[in-house]
Parts: C-alpha cells; sequence; structure tokens
C-alpha cells in the first residue's frame, strides 16, 4: 500500500466507524437499560433513511429530513416499548423473538411503500464536495469527514448527558442494578419508555446519515444490524467507550482488510469477533454477567 | 395413552399414502418443502427444546452443507456420494467451530452470536467468489441417480424426505430419554447445578450444536437438491430467522412443531401470495401472535384442545370412569 493509499483507507475506516457508532450506539444503549436485544435496529436505520428521504424530497431540505427521521423513528421505537415489550418485559428472549417478528413486519411493509429501488440524498452544499488534504495532497469527499465530526461530537454529547447529568446517573445506575434504581423510587417504565426511543430515533438519524454516505436500499437492514451486532459483541454490551473504540476496530479492520484481500474480509470481522469473545467472553469494556 | 398412539399410526398411514391420493401439486410443491425445512427446524428444536439455545446459524449450516455439495460436485467434478459426505462434514465441522465460539454465552447472547455468525458467513458466501461463487453462487447442483432415476423426481424425492423427516424425528425423541438428553435438558434447567454434580457444561452444549450442525446439514443437502443451485440469498437474515420463525410457530419445545410450524409456514407462504403480496406481513403477524399469546406454539394449542376434546369425551361417555386412559 502508497503512502496516500494507507491514509485514505484509514480515514475511510475512521469515517466508517463513525457511522457504525451512531448505529449502534442506540443499539448499546438500549440493551445496556433494558436488556432488550432490538434485532428490529436494523429496521428502525432502513425506516429513517426511507422517510429521510421522502421528507427530503417534498421539502427540498436534507436538514429537515434528518429531523423527521430522528423523531419519526423515536416514536416508533417508543410505540414498539409500550405497545409490545413493556407486557413481557424481563422475558429476555420474548423480547428478542418480538422484535423479530416486528423486523419482518417491517421489512415486508417498506418494500410494498419503497419498493426495492436505491435512493440518493443531496445533503447541502455546506457539506458536500471534496476537500484537499494538505500536505499529501490528496482529495477526500467532505461529507465523510462531517459524519466523523458528527460522530464525535455525539459521542462527546452523550458522554457528557451520562457522566453529568441526573438523566445519565439514573441511565448508568439503571445499567447496574435496574432492581435497586426501580427500589430507589424512580420510574423505571418512564425511563425504559425514553431510553428506547432515543435508541430508536438515533437509529434513524443514522439511516439519513449513513444512507447519505452511499445511498438507501433495502437490505441495508441486515448491513447495519450485523454491524451493530458486532460492534455490541467487540466492545462490550451497554458499554459507551465500548462501542466506540470497537466501532474504530471493527471499521479499520475491515477496510484494511478489504484493501489487503478483498475475498476474505468477511473472514476478519469473523476472526476479530472470534477472539475477542475467547479472550473476553463479556467484551472489551463489557462487565463478566 | 392408546388413543394418542391411534392417531399417529392414521398420521403416518396418511403421510405415506399421501402421493397415491393427494394432488401433485401438494406432494411435490408443499409437503416436499415442509419436510426438509421441517428438518433444519427440527436442528433448532434440539438446541431450543432440550439445550435452551436458540440459535438462529441453523440456515447457515444447512446452507454451508449445500455449498459443500455444490462446490465437490460441480467445481472439482467429484461422485455425488463424496459430495454428500463433504456437505455434512462442512455443516458438522462449522457447528463445532460455531459452538466452541458461543458456548460460553447463553440466552439472548447466544442469539446474538449466532446471528453474527450466521451473518459473517453470508457475507464470506457474498464476497467469494473461489469457493462459494460470489454473488451467483453455485448453479446448476444435481442430486444424485440412482438406478436410472433422479432422486428429485417428484415421488422418489416426497418419500426420500419422509424418510429422512421421519427418522430425525425419531433420532431427536430418542435422544430425549438418553443420558446425553437428559443431561441437556438438566442444563437448560438449571447449568450449575449440573456443573456441580460433575458435568462438563461446555461439552455438552458443543456437543449438541455439533449434532444440530449434523441434522440441519441433512435438511440444506435436501434443500439444495430441491432448488438445484446454492446462493447467498438462501443464507441472508430472512433465510436464516424463518427457520425460527417456523419451530416458534410450531412450538420450539416440540419436534413434531418443526415439521408442523414448517408446513403452515410453507402454505402461508404459497397461498397468501395468491391474494395478497404481502404474505411476508401475515408470516410475520402470526409469528408476533404466537410469541404474545401462546409460547408454546401451534404444538401446545394443539395439545392442549387435545386433552380438552378427550377430558369432554370422556366425561361425557364414561361420566363414572375418570380414570380410564
Amino acid at each position: 500500500m502508497s503512502w496516500p493509499q494507507f491514509v485514505t483507507v484509514t480515514l475511510n475506516g475512521l469515517t466508517l466507524a463513525a457511522l457504525y457508532f451512531i448505529v449502534a450506539i442506540g443499539f448499546t444503549l438500549i440493551f445496556g437499560v433494558l436488556r432488550v436485544v432490538n434485532l428490529a435496529h436494523g429496521s428502525l436505520y432502513l425506516f429513517g433513511g426511507y422517510l429521510g428521504w421522502s421528507v427530503a424530497d417534498r421539502t427540498g431540505s436534507w436538514v429537515l429530513g434528518a429531523v423527521a427521521a430522528l423523531f419519526v423513528t423515536a416514536l416508533a421505537g417508543l410505540l414498539l416499548q409500550l405497545g409490545l415489550l413493556r407486557r413481557i418485559h424481563g422475558q429476555e428472549l420474548r423480547e428478542a423473538l418480538v422484535t423479530i417478528g416486528v423486523s419482518i413486519v417491517a421489512a415486508d411493509l417498506m418494500l410494498a411503500r419503497w419498493g426495492g429501488f436505491t435512493y440518493d440524498f443531496s445533503p447541502p452544499e455546506v457539506i458536500t464536495g471534496g476537500l484537499r488534504i494538505p500536505l499529501l495532497d490528496i482529495g477526500y469527499p467532505r461529507y465523510r469527514l462531517f459524519v466523523l465530526a458528527f460522530a464525535i461530537a455525539l459521542g462527546l454529547i452523550l458522554w457528557f448527558v451520562l457522566a453529568r447529568t441526573r438523566l445519565g446517573i439514573t441511565v448508568r445506575a439503571a445499567i447496574d442494578d435496574r432492581d435497586m434504581v426501580a427500589a430507589v423510587g424512580i420510574d423505571v417504565q418512564r425511563l425504559f419508555a425514553l431510553m428506547f426511543a432515543v435508541g430508536a430515533g438515533l437509529a434513524g438519524l443514522a439511516g439519513v446519515i449513513g444512507g447519505s454516505v452511499l445511498s438507501i436500499s433495502s437490505g441495508e437492514d441486515a448491513r447495519y444490524l450485523l454491524a451493530s451486532l458486532i460492534v455490541v459483541i467487540v466492545g462490550g454490551m451497554g458499554s459507551l467507550p465500548g462501542t466506540a473504540v470497537a466501532a474504530v476496530l471493527v471499521a479499520l479492520v475491515e477496510q484494511y482488510s478489504l484493501a489487503l484481500f478483498p475475498t476474505y474480509a468477511a473472514i476478519v470481522s469473523f476472526l476479530l469477533m472470534v477472539v475477542v469473545l475467547a479472550l473476553r467472553p463479556q467484551g472489551l469494556f463489557g462487565r463478566p454477567a | 395413552m392408546r388413543k394418542t398412539r391411534l392417531l399417529a399410526a392414521l398420521l403416518l398411514f396418511l403421510l405415506l399414502t399421501f402421493p397415491l391420493w393427494g394432488s401433485a401439486y401438494f406432494v411435490g410443491r408443499i409437503f416436499t418443502p415442509a419436510l426438509f425445512f421441517g428438518i433444519i427446524a427440527l436442528s433448532l428444536s434440539l438446541l431450543a427444546g432440550y439445550g435452551g439455545m436458540v440459535s438462529l446459524a441453523q440456515m447457515t449450516l444447512a446452507g454451508l452443507a449445500g455449498y459443500g455439495y455444490g462446490y465437490l460436485t460441480i467445481t472439482l467434478g467429484q461422485p455425488w456420494w463424496i459430495g454428500i459426505l463433504a456437505g455434512l462434514a462442512v455443516a458438522t465441522l462449522a457447528a463445532l467451530v460455531f459452538g466452541l465460539i458461543a458456548v460460553r454465552s447463553t440466552g439472548i447472547y447466544f442469539l446474538m452470536i449466532t446471528v453474527a455468525l450466521g451473518m459473517v458467513v453470508y457475507a464470506l458466501a457474498n464476497q467469494n467468489r473461489s469457493i462459494f461463487g460470489g454473488h451467483t453462487g453455485i448453479l446448476g447442483i444435481r442430486a444424485p441417480e440412482l438406478f436410472g432415476h433422479s432422486l428429485v423426481e417428484r415421488t422418489i424425492f416426497y418419500y426420500l424426505c419422509l424418510a429422512i423427516g421421519l427418522t430425525t424425528y425419531g433420532f431427536v425423541r430418542y435422544l430425549a430419554g438418553t443420558p446425553f438428553g437428559l443431561a441437556l435438558q438438566a442444563l437448560r434447567d438449571d447449568p450449575r447445578r449440573l456443573s456441580t454434580l460433575g458435568y462438563n457444561v461446555a461439552l455438552h452444549r458443543v456437543a449438541a450444536f455439533t449434532l444440530s450442525g449434523f441434522l440441519a446439514g441433512i435438511g440444506g443437502l435436501l434443500l439444495v437438491w430441491y432448488n438445484g443451485a446454492i446462493s447467498p440469498t438462501t443464507i441472508d437474515l430472512t433465510r436464516l430467522i424463518n427457520i425460527l420463525v417456523i419451530a416458534v410457530i410450531g412450538g420450539l419445545a416440540y419436534a413434531e412443531g418443526a415439521f408442523l410450524g414448517a408446513l403452515v409456514f410453507v402454505l402461508v407462504t404459497n397461498f397468501a401470495s395468491s391474494f395478497t403480496q404481502r404474505f411476508n406481513t401475515v408470516i410475520g403477524l402470526t409469528f408476533l401472535a404466537i410469541v404474545l399469546f401462546s409460547p408454546e406454539g401451534l404444538s401446545g394449542i394443539a395439545l392442549r384442545l387435545w386433552s380438552l376434546l378427550r377430558r369432554t369425551l370422556l366425561a361425557r361417555l364414561a361420566p363414572s370412569r375418570h380414570t380410564g386412559l
């Protein structure tokens, strides 16, 4: 690999990591607080992408599309939690099965509404176009750097909320010991509903942001569900720093192996997961179950 | 118990004579697929019902058997029996590896790891051209030919699937009573107590998973003969989930449930598609209803109805004899 090529691949890896982080963080939050493996997370990503595209297409505003995707998928997540999951709370496997059922129905209904076409976004001009990186003299799409910056900002905001606010303290306490949080008189059902809405909303927002990197089409739900799963398994379930580190690790490994030996790239992600599971079954930053 | 046995004998008789009176469409397009999907789902019932391990990688294991058969017979031009051996070996070995990786996790963690493993294999099959044939997969796969007849001729294939289905079903039922099967069930209910008794919990889990890989591989060979080709689509996320849907609709804890669920699944996909395009929504909603309202699946409902019926009949016919049967 030549030097400029190396830099490009690294940048690709980092921006992909940013995207993985935005998708997987919602999955992590929901898992950490509610112990729900939301296998409909990919569907929420796809739904957000489609919806954002439709809104952006009608209004001509990409930002409005992203905002709509955030709020509508948050609402969808809220309905999923209050309507279906709340009544079987605590039965982890059954909750996972319910999210699978929802993902089947959602995939089919989205196929009916948006068809098998590929949709391209057009983000505002400020964040599109190319950027020449000084010294190395290589061009790089500005939008991908925006995704990277956005993910870092999102991570910092989440970190601040979790570390410094009352809500964050409650959430962290709930990740550690839900029963105790309920016992000290905090309305955990409200907390659960809120976390599900936030996690789902982030998945929907990621649909617009990730869809603008390439495009959005049916099948993307599976791809980003897999990314979320691997990132969360590697990073440790329910850990914010774990998700960030694992997103970088998984994305870099994926991009380097795609550049070096394209036909076996999947094996490398697989090996990464296997090695982590063999050495630390709870993930890099996870606590032993 | 005698009535149950009578019912089973009647069912067996109907299944054996089915090609004589059933329509060709039902024999070839409904019951045959239901049987081989049932075998793949049975491998999940074995894991989930006895071992308490819900795996989403069963279709992957079945697909790997198909890929093994296709690679050996088409790409390398070997005879069919080598293909069969290789296919089963690949599925069993992959299950052993998957088992070693996933065995330390339980419950939803196990579910997550198996789905991730399945999707990694899908990604590999999609990217790799030399062995998996990339996006196209392996085409033109032929079933073995015996005495001038291809095994996928409609009636022959039905009986083949039926024979294998009954054998695997009998095997899984038999397994429940063996020391290994009992240890598995104990492990599902209380792994800690079992390990205190000196059982190697991890070893039992890996063995069960490997065995389920072999079963799924058998189903996978039948599937690939039926389709005549294999591609990454056969093992994509939707197909992985379908096997779980089949097992759950039928009743995850029942070996019969695998076949019952497969029959319902094939019927719905075939007939719902004639009056609505949204048959996946129908399947998804059925699945949701079962998970939410009747976790025992159709087998559970059937068993409850059967015992209710028997009790009412008994009460009607012989009010003085409550203890019969």
